[in-house]
């Protein structure tokens, strides 16, 4: 297939890429940039292991072509810290044990700071919600809800 | 009591700060110089003989490197026990599953592969299939394997005492048959192998494993190569949940693709196929006779139950063992007999997970409310009646030293406030228990036991050396705190060489519930055997006795003084300087007795220790959908004791989660004949965020005596008693006793239509009787 230039921009760095029209936004990420932080759990925008922000917004990287992503700034997990210093999602994850085998990790702290983007001060449900297309299969949820509360609670506060 | 550092502290996880950058590798994230992708034919059909198969064309194909079939492999069964070698791995002549490995190619892409894999030509002869445990009993079914007649391929005989002289003493006798149907591990992670051989023939290999050592040594005997060739390297692991315990057809496949063509080979599982080609959990058919005494203490029981195990026989004598293991465990018996029997069918190959056998534990349960019911006793004192206690014996002569299931019923029936809503919640509202107990630990021969090597670097810091493996729930972090805490050091100055069996000593594995009691153990006591090293020369520096010193925030100190102390570096420099080193190694086995074997001889001491938990469900059942809304939970689970409570917690919320909220509401394979109907996250429907409910979890500390500081198996139990209060709690909630799993919206309507048919004809009969009797005046 004929590649398609690309201009994207990924974690703050410009490409200038060629890529297949049917190459998708995953593939691209893990195979041909190695940000393998984003992972493929089911391949059809269940599990959301693949999740990334695109402009800000969590999209499944699975079913976004790469071409689609033209012109846009993508925000993968790796690309949450900033100078070295974890976001403070990425901290409390930490501190709250919401890790446990990680494959999910990537995809719900991308949801999460969607979340936390877009609608800085949610509640518990809206915190639910957000989370509710990721499938963990560890944690039974509840410390990875308590992890992004503490987060939002301390917007409220420095509010 | 807490006199430590770290031990008994909630601490986050080493590992989680890679996990949440990104930067944790899982095995599909691995890229190797001149790697290709490796992809599997699959038999479209259950049951068929393979005539030929013809590659010519799919070599043909640009960018292939190579194919194996079934003629590159060395022709020996694989079986988990000598006696259950039934498994041929890409079988040359017969495939019994939809989904069995028939060949493999590796090229320089995902596409490549896969055009080479639709030009393979198969010829195949189709047999006869059979997809139901109980056809496959009957003697026209076509036999899977010829030396396991009747499809029986496991068949767990255990008798104690005189259960019909029970039954024939007990005030009150029923039977009842309870049935599920296989569910499945889903994993995060899908299954992926990477290999690569070296020109030397050496192999190494990264996947998800849940005891690297077991994946090694099957792996030697089918490749004909040396033990210590074969590689398994540690690699970030997804989930396991008893699903990735053994070696996998995957691979070897991959590892005969990287040895053919010289280059590393990486195979990455799509969804389905990791739901079809690697193990489920079985479908069970359970008959439970259980008599008591009036005040409902069961005096006997008899169980059957019929295991639907697949094509292949897998963990298949454990399997079939494990069901009635924890009821024994859980629940005291006069006399009990049961035949367990695994039979073959032409479906998927069926493994241990973290429910094992939910139609087994959740019928005992429920059939202890019946007949609670017609006792006129409540489901807490019905269990109280029969709960373990610590001191006994299991009726299959395992001794029980720690045991709280007592407490784990009281506190758990306390904090959900059992006492004010049982018999008193609305209708559709209901609350159930469940309790159940699990083995820390398997006889497992020569590989039962686990051996840790520890140095100490000339900076203070330590290395330890350790075949555990973390499948995600935290064994990591488990050993650096032993070590930190043993050695008086901080957890960052603890470095983990794990689960990679180039450098590892053996370790049982992760799937037995038993890495902190056996493999924590044994860094613990090579730990022990480092610091003593330390302590002789710093207590000759001190002028005190070795017992007087304690190591603490990398500092040697007298007990009693904690001014007088020497750094731990000195100490290290000091010994270094006399031309030794610091190092030591320390092992621990369980005190098993090895003559127990799960079929020949199923008695004796099963494993060092035995946790116990309990389980209170509340729901609430819509008439109108059948939809069940859980409101609360309530899990108590005696621990032994808790290393890191922080951990314990989302181990306890994972189980509620796997165990109860999927594993009794939603999840369950659906056929047609041998083909799985859903076999992805769109259709199998495992618990989201959600659907969870509120959660109380409490840790009750028994502190065993044979256990690292008191601990215990703690990562199965609730998940097996969450299912069966749950089940408790739906069945309480419509007033129909549940016994087909799992409980989805149509069987409840289903129940709750039959129940209103069958107390309106009830009402029916009453008016006529009441009429007959004014026509016909009573004799």
């Amino acid at each position: 297939m004929n590649k398609q230039p690309l201009e994207i921009s990924i974690n703050g760095d410009c490409y200038s890429l060629a890529v297949e029209p049917n190459r998708t936004l995953l593939e691209l990420l893990r195979e041909d940039l190695d940000l393998t932080g984003a992972k493929e759990g089911c391949g059809e925008g269940v599990c959301g292991g693949c999740t990334v922000l695109m402009d800000g917004k969590p999209v499944r990287s699975c079913l976004t072509l790469a071409l689609e992503a033209s012109g846009t700034h993508i925000t993968t997990v790796e690309g949450l810290a900033q100078k070295g210093e974890l976001d403070p999602l990425q901290q409390s994850f930490i501190e709250h044990g919401a890790v446990q085998c990680g494959f999910c990790t990537s995809g719900m702290l991308m949801a999460a700071k969607g979340l936390a983007l877009n609608n800085p001060h949610a509640g518990n449900k809206e915190i639910r919600n957000a989370i509710s297309g990721h499938i963990c299969r560890c944690t039974g949820y509840t410390k990875i809800i308590e992890a992004v509360e503490a987060v939002v609670d301390r917007s409220l506060e420095k509010r | 009591m807490s006199n430590y550092a770290f031990i008994g502290k909630s601490m986050p996880r080493v590992d989680s700060r890679a996990k949440v950058t990104g930067e944790a590798l899982f095995t599909a994230d691995l890229r190797l110089p001149k790697m290709l992708t490796g992809k599997i034919l699959r038999s479209p059909y259950p049951h068929a003989r393979i005539l030929n198969i013809d590659i010519s064309e799919a070599l043909r194909v640009p960018g292939v490197k190579a194919i194996v079939t079934g003629r590159d492999v060395i022709q020996r069964k694989w079986g988990v026990f000598g006696y259950t070698q039934d498994q041929q791995f890409l079988p040359a002549d017969r495939v019994r599953f939809i989904g069995e490995e028939v060949a493999a190619v590796a090229a320089v892409d995902e596409d490549s592969a896969q055009r080479a894999i639709d030009c393979i030509r198969v010829d195949y002869e189709i047999l006869e299939a059979v997809f139901d445990a109980m056809e496959s009993l009957a003697p026209t079914a076509p036999l899977l394997h010829d030396n396991f007649p009747h499809n029986i391929n496991v068949h767990v005989p255990i008798n104690v005492g005189d259960v019909e002289k029970g039954f024939a003493e007990s005030y009150y006798v029923r039977e009842d048959t309870f049935t599920a149907s296989e569910d499945s591990y889903f994993q995060g992670e899908p299954y992926a192998v990477v290999a690569r051989f070296d020109t030397d023939n050496n192999l190494e290999i990264w996947m998800p494993n849940a005891g690297p050592h077991m994946k090694a040594k099957p792996l030697s005997n089918a490749l004909g190569i040396p033990l210590n060739k074969i590689r398994v390297r540690k690699i970030t692991i997804g989930g396991a949940f008893g699903g990735r315990s053994e070696i996998a057809p995957a691979d070897l496949i991959c590892a005969l693709l990287a040895r053919k063509i010289g280059r590393p080979v990486k195979i990455v599982y799509t969804r389905e196929e990791n739901s079809i080609a690697t193990r489920q959990g079985h479908a069970l058919i359970t008959t439970i006779k259980t008599g008591v005494r009036q005040d409902g203490r069961v005096i006997a029981r008899d169980v059957t139950c019929y295991m639907d195990g697949g094509a292949y026989s897998s963990t298949g004598p454990i399997a079939v063992s494990v069901p009635f293991l924890c009821m024994e465990q859980a629940y005291k018996m006069e006399h009990v007999r049961y035949n367990g029997y695994r039979i073959y069918t032409n479906k998927p190959p069926r493994g241990m997970i973290r429910i094992h056998g939910r139609a087994f534990a959740c019928g005992v349960d429920t059939q202890l409310d019946m007949i609670g019911e017609h006792l006129g006793i409540d489901p807490v004192t019905m269990r109280l009646v029969n709960a373990r206690e610590p001191g006994e014996f299991t009726n299959t002569k395992s001794h029980v030293a720690s045991c709280a299931m007592k407490e784990t019923i009281t506190k758990a029936a306390e904090k959900s406030g059992w006492n004010d809503k049982w018999g008193k919640l609305p209708p559709l509202r209901g609350i159930g228990i469940g309790c159940n107990s699990v083995q820390t630990g398997f006889p497992m021969g020569i590989r039962g036991g686990s051996q840790a090597i520890i140095k100490l670097n000339e900076d203070g810091g330590a290395t330890v050396i350790s075949g555990v493996v973390d499948n995600g729930q935290g064994n990591d972090n488990m050993l650096v705190q032993i070590a930190a805490e043993e050695l008086g050091i901080r957890t960052e100055d603890v470095q983990l060489v794990t689960a990679d069996t180039e450098v590892t000593p053996s370790d049982p594995g992760a799937y037995s519930q038993v890495s902190t009691f056996i493999g924590g153990h044994a860094v613990k006591n090579a730990a022990e055997n480092v610091r003593r090293q330390l302590f002789e020369i710093a207590a000759k520096t001190l002028n005190v006795k070795v017992d007087d010193l304690k190591a603490r925030d990398r500092m040697i100190y007298v007990k009693d003084s904690p001014d007088t102390g020497i750094p731990l570096k000195k100490v290290v420099r000091m010994i270094l300087a006399q031309g030794k080193s610091v190092s030591g190694q320390g092992d621990y086995w369980p005190k098993v007795d090895p003559k127990r074997e799960w079929v020949k001889n199923p008695f004796g001491q099963m494993c060092g220790a035995f946790s116990f938990g309990t389980t209170v469900a509340e729901v609430e059942v819509d008439p109108e959908t059948g939809k069940v809304t859980v409101l609360e939970v309530t899990a108590a689970q005696d621990v032994g004791f808790a290393l890191n409570p922080l951990v314990l917690e989302g181990q306890f919320q994972g189980s509620i989660a796997m165990g109860g909220q999927g594993g009794i509401l939603t999840e369950g394979h659906v056929w047609d004949g041998g083909s799985v109907l859903n076999p992805t996250q769109l259709e199998y429907k495992v618990p989201l965020a959600c659907d969870m409910p509120k959660i109380n979890t409490i840790i009750i500390e028994s502190n065993d005596p044979e256990g690292p500081y008191g601990t215990k198996e703690s990562g199965m139990s609730i998940a097996m008693s969450a299912a069966q209060a749950y089940a408790a709690a739906v069945s309480n909630a419509i007033g129909v006793y549940m016994t087909d799993f799992p409980l989805t919206p149509d069987k409840i309507l289903e129940a709750l239509q039959n129940k209103v048919e069958s107390e309106t004809p009830n009402q029916n009969e009453d008016v006529m009787e009441k009429a007959l009797e004014l026509i016909v005046p009573a004799v």
